[in-house]
């Protein structure tokens, strides 16, 4: 069949440009005994998870691929521009061949948006089977059905600049006062993560009754809605606006770019922050179900998570998992971490996010 | 009536040659303008028009049925259509409204989100005159060092990604930009950041270069002879100048604004990235309503965006009328720009300093990025690229560069003809050549979010015909897209040159033994090589710059593009939030992109003459 | 090469341009199609070259229908109006354009380009750009480029219309000398009846789409078969009036109070026409009085316009009378046509 054919190939040439193992330092341990076939296991992610040999992604095939003799893991990257499993819910829809096994990236909105549009299952429930499945921090597991398993997480929350405000806000109604005025820089929620955070965050703190009188005030105090993060971060460093709604290990960043860290000072604002965990799961049309799934206990497991969330720039699943180095010195967890479930988003995260840009289009 | 063909002392080669091109002359003959055209419209039809349609027809059917339910409701949304929204909801209210409008004192009309959109782009439109008008005056007019360089680089702020853009125009006109800093020396300062003002100038940045090069396509075919016979005739030197040059320039102009109005209708990233959601347009919709998987709405959105700049291209083609008869093509006479002072002159010197604010202050900016990192000079940033071409990862620079070029060269390839033959068979008077010539303009028309979602769902998920599954990915489909993207540059510079030729050129060659391809080739192409010319370099630059259809064609891991590799490096979670490394990228596409376009443009020239 | 159009016609949308025109040139001759603007002689010329097809009926080259056939397989030459001289293109160049498909039989080509330019008397104009010509110089271009190729029909659709009347005598006669010179046959057009009689072998009339007449310059001029023609060529006096059968080989025409005698039998509506160089002060004959309205000088003599009770008269005559004159006319110089 030309799709397997052509997909393979795909993925072959992905696989081949990141089979670099060279240098690591590590003995892979030898497994006895002769294969008795070689299995394929696809994992379907965005870009940057694969990206080098430094990659979170590199080092998962690597070592998965040592445990399970005659296993070859192939990283496949459908890229459509914005969120890579629409695709997959438009293959699913449309009957197009979906030939991954396994998908690494979901946030909690996505899996509203499937089971919206889908009736069919994308997603297999994850099961009883899994070893680790018990290290998941208590909070990260956002799905009532069980498909989706958490692999790290990351904190949304403002980074502002100490150096030239007098004093830092504490808390959501801190940032209406008149003297933040025009200083708040935030992202777009249609599109960004950390601009949808920051809304689902003040949703979260002010209810879904209360949270556009908030941001009508907030707008009224001149908050900037950009376009990406980047976008947001680039004005932010230009000195364009001293507080930008960002990351929690922001410091790591500026850090290694070897910048004042005061200009970049973490704010857990009420002593929380948005957590926004990220997903994997096992497709359901999947050839190779019970492979599937040892991958994803292996990514729970505490030698994963060591090493993973952190070259992904995020923050352990587990309580297993922990950080290391500068990374660890630098990067923040708030207090009081805060989430939006499943059952809190279905049903009403698209309207909210439509509601709110509404507002901000025309204010 | 036989001809034969006696030797005449020619080498066999170059009789070989001549027997070669006859024959393909003689193909040329048989497939003619109607083939090529036929051949176009296929490839369109695979390319754009079905995977389009497939996203579109969302918009027309309502749980399994046509309706138009969902164009109604968007048009009765007061978000999207204001005040007209209101009126189309409830017709027989109108009277009341109005009434009650006035006795309120008449405050302001809300346009919604379509106005506010028509606004920006007029705004961006009249900025792009402007600034290009007075440029195409200047390189027309002018001959000075460089000249021919300048006039080939004008098309390169097309090919920026608007972060990059966004970078650079912040670095320059922010609170704590380059342009605030000089302005300090002398006590001024501008605020200009994430309004308005800024957004418009971002949006001329990029569409001026579009003015200026049309209006000098079009200057290069002037006859200035009868500006001579004005003069005996008394008309003063600018008067003459006006009545004769004006409106031989004017259709290649009005195509240039049209062109610039459409793309600023269009305009998303940039709009975003430095204006932010209040400015927001109908393409931030669009794409915000597709990544929701919420097709029937984004859809009939893109039904209307591209109803309302379909109409304007039809509106256009109207009025643009068969110029005057000329002949001879003796083109304006150059002036040295080092001179004696004189109000031409004054007035490049004035349009020089803007150019360099405008153009080169955000560009120096952006390169100046690229060799920052913490504040300090450094080139950490090219150490980065470096790294990532000898390592494993998925963005190699040398491949992407190689790649951009190589999609670049074959997009122009297949869009050159594209455009020629569609010039010519939607040339000319006619209601229906008119309506064919607009929705033949379509790819520019239609919303780049939609059409990568049609990509995807047409060609990449592919389809099942008998038996056989059919997907169109990587290289080809590539160039294809790309092609399909640049071609109505082609027609739009072509198409008014066109017009200007004299018929009696082709029957002459014909009356002489050439047959229609070849009489085409010898007479009518040469005439109008100035605006195939500018088309083609259009039809460059959207090639490398292009972004939407190339990430959802680009499959096969190593079809990637410069703004795909500078998206990665991006989204590349070590570098973080910081543009460094994007920007040493969007540095190395500025280079190679002006590299090509000035060798490109020295063989072309050559070619022109 | 003879040519032949047998009942062509041709319409535009709900205009008829051509309403079927018949009419023969003979090898080597030097056949004009004269008429005024929208009689359809342009579009006849373009129905020989092969530029526009007829509707209806046939254009034969020596006896074979071309229907069909396209312009480049046609031997033929085409000297535009307005030259349309490649402007990409030298002097040289242009010329040597149909020989890329049509090279010559003996010599080279740059032999045979060289040659023509003599012929046309632009001797050394070779790398010139077209744009750098004089208007009398651009059409002895585009004539050297239409006979590069020895084409077996030349054609001219009024190639002298944009000129100066001095160049346009000078040239006249250059064309008619190389035509003779070569032979070809060749098909002119004009609006300018005086340069028809000038310069034609034989002229057809064409009016609203239709041949009025043919026939060479002198017979057409002296025996005009209609009104149309006998208005068209020259000048002429064409007065309506009742003719009756007089006595002896004549008739009598009544116009208005005047009776005219006239040779030819005739009766009924007639209208008479006489040239104003038939009209004469002295004449014994036909003689009537009218009064001088306007006296043109001429070098040669005048050209008198006269009010007789009303009707405009024009006479041309060696003296510019004034006030009331009696002019007359010779009977045998009136030509009576049937209305």
């Amino acid at each position: 069949m030309k799709r397997r054919h052509y997909l393979r190939a795909a993925g072959a040439t992905a696989a081949v440009a990141l089979a670099g193992c060279a240098g690591d330092g590590e003995e892979t341990t030898a497994t006895g005994g002769t294969a008795s076939g070689t299995q394929t296991l696809t994992v379907a992610t965005y870009p940057s998870y694969v990206d080098g040999d430094e990659s979170p992604g590199a080092w998962l095939k690597r070592k998965f691929e040592a445990e399970h003799d005659g296993v070859t893991v192939e990283w496949t990257t459908p890229s459509s521009g914005s969120s890579n499993v629409t695709e997959y819910v438009q293959r699913k829809r449309q009957g197009a061949a979906i030939d991954a096994d396994v998908y690494l990236g979901l946030n909690t909105d996505e899996l509203v948006l499937i089971d919206r549009e889908l009736d069919a299952p994308l997603f297999a429930a994850i099961g009883d089977g899994l070893s680790h499945a018990g290290d998941v921090t208590e909070g990260l597991m956002v799905d009532p059905e069980g498909r989706a398993v958490p692999y790290d997480t990351g904190y949304i929350t403002p980074v502002v600049d100490a150096t030239t405000l007098d004093a830092v806000p504490e808390t959501f109604d801190d940032l209406l006062e008149s003297r933040y005025r025009g200083d708040l820089l935030t992202e777009n929620a249609q599109s960004s993560d950390t601009g949808k955070a920051f809304l689902l965050h003040t949703i979260h703190e002010k209810g879904s009754d209360g949270y556009l009188d908030y941001w009508r005030d907030l707008l009224d105090n001149d908050v900037r809605v950009l376009d990406t993060w980047q976008a947001a971060y680039n004005a932010y460093t230009a000195g364009e606006a001293p507080m930008v709604v960002s990351y929690s290990n922001d410091q790591v960043y500026a850090a290694n770019e070897g910048r004042d860290l005061d200009a970049y000072e973490v704010v857990f604002l009420n002593d929380e922050g948005y957590a926004n965990p990220e997903s994997m799961a096992v497709f359901a049309d999947s050839d190779v179900p019970d492979l599937a799934r040892s991958f994803v206990d292996f990514v729970l497991s505490p030698a994963a998570q060591n090493v993973v969330p952190q070259r992904n720039y995020q923050f352990p699943a587990t309580t297993t998992g922990s950080l290391s180095g500068t990374y660890a010195e630098y990067a923040k967890t708030p207090p009081t971490p805060v989430t939006l479930t499943y059952d809190d988003l279905a049903g009403h995260v698209s309207e909210w996010v439509e509601q709110w840009s509404r507002l901000v289009a025309q204010h | 009536m036989g001809r034969t063909v006696v030797p005449t002392g020619r080498t066999a080669l170059s009789r070989r040659l001549d027997g070669v091109r006859a024959r393909a002359a003689g193909v040329a003959d048989a497939i003619g303008a109607r083939g090529a055209f036929l051949v176009t419209c296929c490839v369109l039809l695979v390319v754009f028009y079905y995977p389009v349609g497939t996203v579109l027809v969302a918009a027309f059917t309502h749980g399994g049925d046509p309706s138009l339910a969902p164009l109604w409701t968007t048009l009765t949304d007061p978000f999207y259509f204001g005040a007209l929204a209101g009126a189309l909801a409830d017709p027989a209210g109108i009277p009341g409204a109005i009434v009650g409008w006035i006795d309120a004192g008449f405050p302001a009309v809300r346009t919604g989100l379509f106005g506010f959109t028509a606004f920006l782009a007029l705004l961006g439109t009249a900025g792009a005159v402007a600034v290009g008008l007075p440029g195409a005056y200047v390189l027309a007019r002018y001959e000075f060092r460089g000249r021919e360089t300048i006039r080939s680089l004008t098309v390169v702020p097309f090919v920026l990604p608007a972060i990059m853009v966004a970078v650079g125009f912040t670095t320059m006109f922010g609170t704590n930009g380059a342009l605030n800093d000089l302005l300090g020396l002398v006590g001024f300062h501008v605020e200009v950041a994430f309004g308005l003002p800024i957004v418009v100038a971002a949006l001329t940045f990029y569409n001026a270069p579009l003015v200026t090069r049309f209006v000098v396509a079009a200057a290069e075919t002037v006859d200035v002879r009868a500006v001579e016979t004005a003069r005996t005739l008394g008309a003063p030197r600018w008067r003459a100048v006006v009545d004769v040059v004006v409106p031989q320039v004017l259709p290649s102009f009005l195509a240039g604004v049209l062109l610039v109005f459409v793309f600023d209708f269009m305009a998303f990233p940039i709009v975003l990235a430095l204006g932010g959601l209040r400015l927001a347009t109908v393409e931030v919709w669009i794409y915000s309503l597709a990544s929701d998987l919420r097709i029937p709405e984004a859809a009939s959105l893109a039904v209307l965006e591209a109803a309302i700049t379909l109409a304007l291209t039809y509106v256009y083609l109207r009025a643009e009328r068969r110029g005057g008869r000329d002949t001879v093509a003796a083109s304006i006479p150059r002036v040295p720009l080092l001179g004696p002072p004189s109000a031409g002159r004054l007035l490049a010197l004035a349009y020089a300093c803007i150019a360099l604010v405008l153009y080169v202050g955000p560009l120096a900016s952006m390169v100046a990025e690229s060799l920052t990192r913490g504040g300090s000079l450094s080139a950490a940033n090219y150490a980065f690229l470096l790294a990532q071409q000898l390592g494993s990862g998925s963005a190699r620079p040398t491949v992407a560069v190689s790649n951009s070029l190589l999609f670049a060269v074959g997009a122009v390839a297949l869009a050159v003809p594209m455009g020629v033959s569609v010039a010519v068979v939607t040339g000319g008077e006619g209601r229906l050549r008119r309506l064919s010539g607009a929705l033949l303009m379509a790819p520019l028309a239609v919303s780049g979010v939609v059409t990568g979602i049609g990509l995807l769902r047409g060609l990449v998920f592919g389809v099942d015909l008998f038996g056989y599954h059919l997907a169109v990915t990587g290289p080809v489909a590539i160039v294809a897209a790309h092609a399909v993207g640049g071609y109505p540059f082609v027609v739009r510079n072509v198409a008014p040159l066109l017009a200007r030729v004299e018929d009696d050129l082709v029957a002459a060659a014909r009356t002489l033994g050439a047959g229609p391809a070849q009489a085409f080739r010898d007479v009518t192409l040469p005439l109008v090589a100035p605006g195939v010319v500018a088309g083609a370099a259009f039809a460059f630059a959207i090639s490398v710059g292009e972004f939407n259809a190339t990430i959802v064609l680009a499959r096969d891991g190593a079809s990637y593009t410069m703004p795909i590799a500078l998206e990665r490096y991006l989204s590349n979670p070590s570098v973080g939030p910081y543009l460094g490394p994007a920007a040493a990228m969007g540095t190395v596409l500025l280079v190679v992109t002006a590299a090509s376009f000035v060798v490109v443009e020295r063989l072309g020239g050559r070619w022109e003459r | 090469m003879s040519l032949e159009l047998a009942g062509v016609e041709r319409a535009y949308g709900d205009a008829t341009a051509l309403r079927g025109i018949d009419l023969t040139v003979r090898d080597g001759e030097f056949f004009t199609l004269v008429g005024p603007s929208g009689c359809g002689k342009t579009t006849t010329l373009r129905c020989i070259a092969g530029l526009e097809t007829p509707d209806a009926g046939a254009v034969r080259f020596d006896g074979t229908d071309v229907s069909g056939v396209p312009p480049e397989e046609r031997d033929v030459g085409v000297v535009f109006q307005h030259y349309a001289l490649f402007p990409t293109m030298t002097v040289r160049e242009n010329v040597a354009y149909g020989l890329r498909f049509d090279p010559p039989a003996e010599g080279s080509v740059d032999d045979r380009v060289t040659e023509l330019l003599a012929l046309v008397d632009l001797k050394g104009m070779d790398e010139r750009d077209p744009d750098a010509l004089s208007g009398g110089q651009r059409q002895r271009v585009a004539l050297a480029r239409a006979l590069a190729p020895a084409p077996d029909v030349l054609l001219l659709d009024e190639p002298l219309s944009a000129l100066d009347a001095r160049l346009r005598d000078e040239l006249r006669l250059e064309l008619k000398r190389v035509q003779r010179e070569l032979g070809v046959t060749t098909v002119y057009v004009t609006h300018d009846q005086s340069e028809a009689l000038a310069v034609s072998d034989r002229l057809a009339v064409l009016n609203d789409g239709r041949v009025e007449q043919i026939g060479e310059p002198e017979a057409v001029y002296e025996n005009p078969e209609t009104r149309f023609v006998a208005a068209f060529l020259g000048e002429n006096n064409c007065l309506d009036g009742r003719a009756v059968g007089g006595e002896t080989r004549g008739s009598t025409v009544r116009v208005g109070d005047t009776s005219f005698a006239v040779t030819g039998e005739h009766r009924g509506a007639v209208t008479c026409c006489v040239r104003p160089e038939s009209l004469d002060v002295n004449a014994t004959h036909n003689r009537f009085e009218a009064d001088v309205a306007d006296a043109e000088f001429l070098g040669d003599g005048y050209r008198v316009h006269f009010d007789w009770n009303g009707r405009p008269i024009i006479a041309r005559l060696d003296d510019a009378p004034t006030g009331r004159v009696t002019i007359g006319f010779d009977p045998d110089e009136a030509v009576v046509l049937e209305r």
